[in-house]
């Protein structure tokens, strides 16, 4: 590296389970380049500066949703948030806010597994196909209605900005309604009935009073906000025709 | 010690491991599979894949085409029987892909639309956007859930393989939350752990792709083959090495050198044409381009940037409209970390380590030498990307060989037993011990980081784009140099609970073995195929001597034993590899001898 | 014994530590002035119906400093109100598409001004007229 570098102070929370009752402040001095992202930064202070740091990461590129952290407050990825935005001010890291922290800056996203794993987040076809008959019809149109709610990474910053969330964790929550939209907007599913008990439930859209943030904070433009609250307006419909036609039980 | 008994134990949830775990919860729903993955399945580095998967799907496309494109583009070290049954199944698995709902884009009619790719003959690149490995990824994870019989292990590190009476039989893990060390018993293995880019320095791969699966597989005694084999993107950021897809140039991109000039023409890929023309100049395969970059650098025509000598990856002829619909990432890519508008500015480009070409030794079935052991994705060698690997031709193999090792697995669960499970937790216990040992070892000094900085450099220094004998010895006795100092590598943190770096130490021994059978089959390999190009003499091909595979083999704390196999040549007999108009005229050669042959 | 001891943060005072949420809470706060405003209101109808004197004493009330205060900042919180409505009314309908092409979200928003500002001509308009 050049030798008129500068440096960078970094504060991280850290929280180590098996020494603190809570968390802490530590800080670091960084030396970073313009193009060295908060991820690249966090990564010197492991390799050369403090090995029992722990955080999650691995693509570097926005794409594998491991690296999310709170930045100054606010929910980013790290590996495409940059160092020099925040020069000569200082960078404090926390773990993701509404999560569990397991260790410094990695959560527990457990709760958060359990509810994709909850909403049926697969194809249900209303009659199998067989491969011989090729694949399904989708045009661009159709693909269209879903393309943003499948670019979702799991990366878990919507919840760290939805105070609901952390008020209230049974809440699904944004990411995981994205998602189920998804499939249930899907012109080859149609198991969209079951999963509109999910969303019918006060744990479901009914969670959300519509902050906003969530959308703002995404990555990936999923607008995980506007997800949730079309499906307030599909629910309240799904609940008004059971009044006009009532469904046998199941 | 504690011990989970399974039938068995795939490790790794990335594209192959997943596909592998779907299979064989298909074909027996009544036994018991467990998914180990040190990442969470959606996390694996698939994730990354932006460009597509290649199957032949347009009526002018035939399967003998797409044989061809990837046997040439192998430099002929193909198992061709292999390719065979891969180009035969590679359409009904991407169909597979879309019936669980994968967004493959599509023409208007709603039918599956492809684009072109390097080395391919015709467009047959099965997309989604730019985030082909993502849809992939997240649809094969997804879809998983379906099946109550895979029982997932989540952030579980695999440490070891547990072999008893000739066959393995288990996996040692590490449950990452908490640091406890357990056993998996499972009559059935398959490694589906990705590939080994990270001993390389600049590189296209995310941290967690440190050649795990190679190097646990070898030190139980299974080969390596083929690992001299790397491939060069031509294609990446300066600096961090991320990728460009291959399918900028698909969409119509041009690589232009410091005079604005499409250098291509040079290097027996021209002529030049504005359109995009398959196995033509940009497109032609990635071992091809890289190595003219390389030329244009020692020539001086190449750009100065902080991070190197780059080219320009030009797309400003597409238009942001095109840009943005069909290479949305790559412009996120540009704009965010380079601040580089691509619909008006070139990207400066060079080219980085993406993808190991070898691996893991298993037969055509997947199957190793090891009975119980099998082995999927980039962490094998099933024998279909020979010297070099064609763009999109690995997501496919993820699925087509991933059912193969899920259903392959299934059936020799059926046929065998385990030792007594005293037995194996008594291997695994001492394991774990070593294991443990290495956070309390009272000679550590040395820092992870340095190690493996050092490696990674020595490793682009002798075994890079052009590789001299000088280089190479300088890289073999460096990794020995290395190896050594690993033994008394320190770890601060002694706690249990999210240590990562102790998993980061056993990581590094894990790349310091394979970056030493790579460096050691390329010093062995004295002729010039494929990703592995030689100077001083030996520029040519030499099939005489040397159209047979690497086999590196365990030889304790040394270097390896370096052997050699056959190569499986079926259909197409070797032949000149060429691209660009010399291409089209050994095609026409390679056709008419057929067809005089056929005349007889 | 497990090595586990996950830390969960207390959420006191969250409102107060991010301006985006200290925005929620006013935007959910101006619900309150709109509410009193309808109260208001209804109590002039009751007052309506009990006679003349009722009314003009409502009618001096409504003249007060503080009243005419009082509905300046309803107004306010009103208009605040709706524009964070505006902004986000995109997001709870179903994309619409124009000739193949989806409608973008700006384009919605100024269309809800536009339509607010005709209902609000027309109003004017027919108090005007009467
Ligand atoms: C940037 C990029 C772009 C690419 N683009 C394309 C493309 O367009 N087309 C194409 O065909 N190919 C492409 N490739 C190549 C292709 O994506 C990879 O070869 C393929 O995804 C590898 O899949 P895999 O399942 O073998 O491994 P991975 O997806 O890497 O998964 C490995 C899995 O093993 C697990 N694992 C590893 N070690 C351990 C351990 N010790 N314990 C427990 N678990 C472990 C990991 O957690 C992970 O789940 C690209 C590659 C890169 C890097
Ligand atoms: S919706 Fe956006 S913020 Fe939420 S998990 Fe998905 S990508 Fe991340
Ligand atoms: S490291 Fe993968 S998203 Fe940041």
């Amino acid at each position: 590296m050049a030798n008129n570098e500068k440096t960078i102070e970094i504060e991280v929370l850290r929280y180590r389970p098996e020494e603190d009752d809570k968390p802490f402040l530590q800080s670091f001095k960084v030396p970073f380049t313009d193009d060295m992202s908060v991820l690249q930064g966090v990564q010197y202070i492991k390799d050369y500066l403090d090995g029992s740091v722990s955080f999650r990461w691995s693509c570097r590129m926005a794409i594998c949703g491991s690296c999310g952290m709170m930045i100054n407050g606010v929910p980013k990825l790290s590996c495409k948030t940059f160092l020099r935005e925040y020069y000569p001010g200082k960078i404090t890291l926390e773990a993701l806010k509404h999560f569990p922290i397991e260790k410094d800056l990695v959560i527990d996203l457990s709760d958060f597994i359990g509810k994709l794993e909850s909403i049926k987040p697969y194809i249900v076809p209303d009659a199998p196909r067989a491969l011989e008959e090729g694949e399904y019809l989708q045009t661009p149109r159709q693909l269209d209605r879903i393309a943003q709610f499948s670019s979702c990474i799991n990366c878990m910053l919507c919840y760290a900005a939805c105070p609901q969330y952390g008020l209230k964790p049974e809440y699904l929550g944004p990411a995981a309604i994205a998602l189920l939209h998804r499939y249930n907007e899907d012109n080859r599913d149609s198991a969209k009935a079951e999963r509109m008990q999910l969303l019918n439930a006060h744990e479901g859209v009914w969670g959300c009073t519509l902050v906003g943030y969530c959308s703002e904070v995404c990555p990936k433009d999923v607008d995980p906000a506007a997800a949730i609250n079309r499906n307030k307006v599909n629910s309240t419909i799904d609940y008004l025709l059971r009044f006009v036609a009532p469904r046998g039980g199941n | 010690m504690d011990t989970i008994k399974t039938d068995i134990v795939i490790v790794g949830g990335g594209g192959a491991g997943l596909r592998a775990a779907i299979a064989a919860a298909e074909k027996d729903p009544g036994q018991c599979i467990a998914l180990v993955s040190k990442v969470y399945p959606m996390r694996s580095h698939t994730v990354a894949a932006e460009g597509g998967a290649a199957a032949v799907t347009q009526p002018h496309d035939n399967l003998e085409y797409h044989f061809n494109d990837t046997v040439a583009g192998g430099d002929w070290l193909c198992e061709q029987d292999v390719v065979e049954y891969f180009v035969a199944h590679a359409h009904e698995e991407l169909v597979q892909m879309e019936h669980w709902g994968c967004p493959w884009n599509r023409k208007e009619d709603g039918h599956i639309n492809v684009r072109a790719f390097g080395g391919m003959k015709i467009e047959r690149t099965w997309f989604a956007a730019d985030k082909t490995g993502f849809h992939m990824l997240h649809t094969l994870f997804q879809t998983s859930i379906k099946y109550p019989s895979i029982k997932r292990f989540d952030e579980y590190f695999c440490a070891d393989i547990v072999v008893d009476e000739g066959r393995a039989q288990g996996v040692v893990v590490i449950e990452i939350a908490t640091g406890r060390i357990c056993f998996i018993q499972a009559k059935a293995i398959v490694l589906a752990t990705g590939g080994a880019g990270r001993v390389f320095r600049e590189n296209t791969n995310g941290g967690i792709v440190t050649g795990d699966g190679m190097a646990l597989a070898y030190r139980r005694g299974v080969a390596l083959r083929d690992m001299e084999f790397m491939q060069y993107h031509p294609t990446c950021m300066p600096g961090t090495g991320l990728l460009f897809t291959e399918a900028c140039r698909g969409e119509g991109g041009y690589l232009l050198n410091k005079d604005g000039y499409r250098f291509l023409e040079d290097y027996g890929l021209g002529p030049p044409s504005p359109e995009p023309r398959n196995k033509f100049m940009e497109l032609g395969p990635r071992d091809r381009v890289s190595q003219a970059i390389w030329h244009e650098k020692q020539k001086g025509r190449t750009i100065d940037n902080p991070h190197g000598q780059v080219v320009h990856l030009d797309m400003r002829h597409l238009g942001e409209k095109k840009l943005r619909e069909r290479l949305p990432q790559i412009y996120e890519l540009a704009e965010e970390y380079m601040g580089i508008d691509p619909a008006h500015e070139p990207i400066p480009v060079l080219p980085g380590v993406h993808y190991t070409m070898g691996g893991i030794e298993t037969d055509g079935r997947t199957a190793t030498n090891l009975p119980g052991l099998y082995a999927v994705g980039e962490c094998a060698s099933v024998g279909i990307h020979g010297a070099n690997r064609l763009g999109s031709n690995s997501l496919v193999e993820l699925c087509v060989f991933g059912k193969v090792a899920g259903e392959e697995a299934t059936q020799f669960v059926k046929t065998t037993s385990n030792s007594p499970t005293g037995t194996l937790e008594r291997q695994a216990s001492e394991i774990g011990n070593r294991l443990r040992g290495l956070v309390d070892n009272p000679s550590g000094k040395e820092r992870i980081a340095v190690i493996r900085s050092e490696m990674a450099k020595s490793m682009e220094d002798g075994c890079g784009i052009y590789r001299t004998e000088a280089g190479m010895r300088a890289t073999c006795d460096k990794l020995a140099e290395l190896k050594q100092r690993y033994r008394s590598i320190n770890i601060e943190d002694k706690s249990s609970a999210w240590n990562t770096e102790w998993l980061l130490a056993i990581e590094l021994g894990y790349l310091l073995e394979v970056a030493e059978t790579i460096a050691s089959s390329a010093l062995n390999r004295k002729e010039s195929r494929g990703s592995h190009q030689r100077l001083e003499g030996l520029e040519q091909r030499d099939d005489q001597n040397y159209l047979k595979h690497t086999l590196a083999r365990y030889a304790g704390e040394g270097p390896p034993k370096i052997e050699y196999s056959p190569v499986k040549i079926t259909k197409l007999e070797p032949g000149i590899r060429a691209y660009g108009e010399a291409g089209e005229k050994a095609e026409a050669e390679r056709k008419k001898k057929k067809e005089a042959a056929h005349g007889k | 014994m497990s090595t586990r001891k996950p830390y969960v943060r207390p959420m006191t005072g969250w409102w107060l530590k991010n301006p985006v949420y200290i925005r929620y809470i006013l935007r959910e706060s101006t619900a309150v002035f709109v509410g009193i405003y309808a109260v208001i209101l209804l109590i002039g109808l009751i007052r309506l119906s009990s006679g003349e004197a009722a009314w003009n004493g409502w009618i001096d009330a409504m003249r007060s400093p503080g009243a005419i205060l009082f509905h300046c900042v309803a107004l306010g919180a009103a208009v605040y109100h709706a524009i964070t409505w505006f902004a986000v009314a995109p997001k709870v309908m179903p994309p619409l598409y124009f000739k193949g092409e989806k409608v973008p979200v700006e384009k919605l928003v100024t269309a809800q001004y536009i339509l607010a500002g005709v209902i609000y001509l027309v109003l004017l308009g027919l108090i005007l007229w009467s």
